[in-house]
This record gives C-alpha cells, structure tokens and sequence, in this order.
C-alpha cells in the first residue's frame, strides 16, 4: 500500500507524470534493488556519496559494497544490514524510475527527505510503514477532522483495509477522507451499529465497482447487480462491521449492528467518504456518525 | 453399508452464505439442506423437518438468531444448534449458550471447524 502513497506523493511533488508512475508502478516486479537506492534510503549514505563510488567503480574493478566501506560511507555492518533488508516496493519503484532516468539519486534523496518533513513521520514510524504496516499508515494518513470518534473510526477503516486485502485485491490502497453534507449513493449495501457509539455504515460503488468488488468476495464471475452481489457486497459489509464489534468487544465495548440491507440510487447525509483504490475501479466506504 | 445423509438446517439472510456453507459442507459428508433466510422461518422449518443439525446466523431480520434458537430448544430440547456469525462478541456469546446453542463458529469460518462440527455432532463413532 505505502508503493502506492509514495508514487502519488512523488506525481503531487511534480517528480514525474501519471503515465511515468503507471508505467512504472508495471515495472516494479522485474527491479533489481541497487544498494545506492538502500543506502540512501536507510539515510547511511548521500546521493552524492553513492555518486561518488559508482564513479569510483569504474576506475577499479569492485563491488559497490566493497568501495562504500573503503571509501568510509559505510561500515561492515551497515552493509550487511542494508544487503539483508527488504525490498519494500516504494525502493523498488524509485529504483526503476533511477533506471530510466526519470528521478535521479539526489532527487530520491529530496523526496525521501522531504515526504518524511511533510507527514511528520518519524524514523521508527517510517519503518513501520514503508514495511506496509496498515495500522500506521492509516494513522499517519487518513484524518476524520471533526470526529468525536476519530480513533475509533481510524481503527475502524484499519480493519476495512486489512479485509480489503485479504479478501478483495492485495493491492487495495486507501486514498483520501472527505466530510460531506451530503452525497449521491449509486449502489450501496448498509448496516446499522448501535449501543455506546451509534454508526451506520455503507459501502458504495458505481455498477460497475459493485459488481466487481461482488465478484471477488463471491469467488464467481458476476454480470449484474442480482441477488448474489447484493448478498456478497452485503455479506462482506457484514463480516466487516462483525470482526470490528468483536474487536470492540474484546475492549470490553459491546455493540449490535442490523442485518445488511443494499439500496440503489439513495441520498446519505452528514457522512465521512473513504474512497478505496482497488484494480478494477473505486470503492467507497461511507460512515455516519449519530 | 448405504452412505448416511444428515439433514441440515442453514439459516443465514444472505444467499452466498448459504451457498458457500452448502459447498463447504457437502465436502465433509452426505446432506439434505434445507435453507431459510430469517429466524421465523428458521423455526417454522426446524418444526416442520426436524433436521439433525441447524447453523445459524445472529444477525438476521424478522427473528434474531438467538430467539430462534430459544424457540427451537423451546420446541425440540434436543436440537443441535450451531452458531455461525461474524459478531461473536462476548455478549453474544453468552447469550448464544444460554439459549441452547452447542457451538459458535466465527466466520469467515475454516473448513476444519466445520469438519470438527460434522465429525462432533454428526459422524460421532468415526
């Protein structure tokens, strides 16, 4: 998930263009991860220092590693840390877009740099989340301003992203929270939660999304908005709020919700929007608090 | 020796539950299903065909899961009924085994739950 918010942070910044990041955003699976990418990122070396040894290698046959550590950019264990680390995917994507020349080092250093300025993020907390930790990513990211249950409901969209990918599409990504007076449903499935926080729920999509997000949840190719959609969004909505009371009961927090219900065409008021990113189109998660 | 078939009860409000539970099952045993969507007609069923095992939703409309279960265990004290919800809060729970309910299966369910219930309150000598 942090892939993506980084490659939409870097379009924002203007490092390059929506067919450059979806281009290579393509490409991420067949990288090779450089050390230069690593180190940078790890904030053990510059941009320039890694430009340094890259120039360095092509005056003497050895390994990049090798000369970091001769040239004193690294230590031994820095390097054996940096060659065992992961391969998250927002290194992967910078490496490919080093490659083809779109960003340089330096320019991935600013970013890097300048993303961690921008959200306040912590070096733990960046661990955390460019290692895809959902949690952390939704706390940093995703704001319910005016809320009387912020935690609660960043808890509450935690969950619904897990289940996303999970169940829906591994890629699912959590874009933005809007606050709104009122919106337009096309096809929602809707479920009431009751007791000391009172909630109701929706998940909305156009025909389409619907029919795809109902597809997948299913396990079987779907055409129309049937009774099987409904019953496979409704039933995923379903799952959803029951894992979350649980949660909440584990809390010693007991609430109930109603059976699902789904709607077409309706008109929500007085709503937090979270819109969901999935392959095959947008999903929205729709939530009133009472 | 012919095969054995058990008659079970699903009663959930959404069709791909009971679709999927069917499927789910019908990979463990032998069975006759009989199908309802809420907790009234859940009851009129069980009455009516007197299955041998019941799994039954919570959150249902017309009659909860739980008031079903009271009034099957009203009528039949002997029925098996198993709880199959995605809201096994702690209340819920309670109340599930004090209206009579032999077990409660947290969904998404796994296929070796299920094959514990088959094996628990159906093929019990095996």
């Amino acid at each position: 998930m942090f892939t993506q918010y980084f490659g939409n942070y870097l379009l924002n910044k203007g490092y390059l263009t929506a067919e450059q990041l979806h281009d290579a955003l393509e490409e991420i699976k067949d990288a090779r991860l450089k050390l230069g990418v690593l180190a940078v990122n790890a904030g053990y070396m510059t941009a320039e220092q890694t430009e340094e040894v890259n120039e360095a290698q092509k005056k003497y046959d050895k390994r990049f590693g090798e000369l970091a550590i001769e040239m004193g950019y690294l230590t031994e264990e820095q390097l054996k840390e940096l060659l065992s680390s992961q391969k998250y995917g927002h290194l992967l994507l910078s490496q490919v877009l080093v490659d083809k020349g779109i960003m340089t080092l330096s320019e991935f250093e600013k970013a890097i740099n300048e993303y961690k300025r921008d959200y306040s993020i912590s070096d733990k907390e960046f661990e955390a989340i460019q290692s895809d930790d959902v949690n952390e990513i939704i706390n940093i990211f995703i704001k319910f301003e005016g809320s009387k249950n912020e935690k609660l409901l960043k808890d509450y969209i935690a969950l619904f992203a897990r289940n996303l990918i999970r169940f829906i599409d591994r890629d699912a990504v959590i874009k933005e929270v809007s606050k709104l007076e009122v919106y337009d449903c096309q096809f929602a499935a809707k479920q009431d939660i009751s007791g000391a926080i009172v909630l109701t729920t929706y998940i909305e999509a156009d025909e389409n999304a619907f029919i795809q997000f109902a597809s997948k949840y299913a396990e079987e190719e779907l055409s129309s908005v049937d009774e099987m959609a409904e019953a496979s969004v409704g039933e995923f909505l379903n799952l959803h709020n029951g894992i979350f009371l649980v949660n909440l009961s584990n809390q010693g927090i007991e609430l109930k919700m109603t059976p699902q219900e789904v709607f077409k065409d309706i008109k929500v008021e007085k709503l937090f929007k979270v819109s969901a990113e999935l392959s095959f189109g947008c999903v929205n998660i729709l939530i009133q608090e009472h | 020796m012919a095969k054995e078939t058990f008659k079970v009860l699903i009663c959930d409000d959404s069709i791909l539950v009971r679709k999927k539970l069917k499927e789910a099952l019908s990979a463990l045993a032998s069975f006759e299903f009989l199908e309802a969507g809420d907790g009234q007609t859940a009851i009129d069923v069980y009455k009516k065909e007197r299955p041998d095992l019941v799994f039954m939703d919570l959150v249902i409309p017309v009659k909860d899961g739980i008031t079903a279960v009271k009034e099957i265990k009203e009528f039949d004290n002997d029925a098996l009924v198993v709880i199959a919800s995605s809201s096994g809060t702690q209340e819920n729970l309670k109340k599930a085994i004090k209206a009579g309910a032999v077990e409660f299966i947290q969904k998404p369910w796994e296929q070796e739950q299920l094959s514990n219930v088959v094996k628990k309150f159906l093929k019990k000598g095996e």
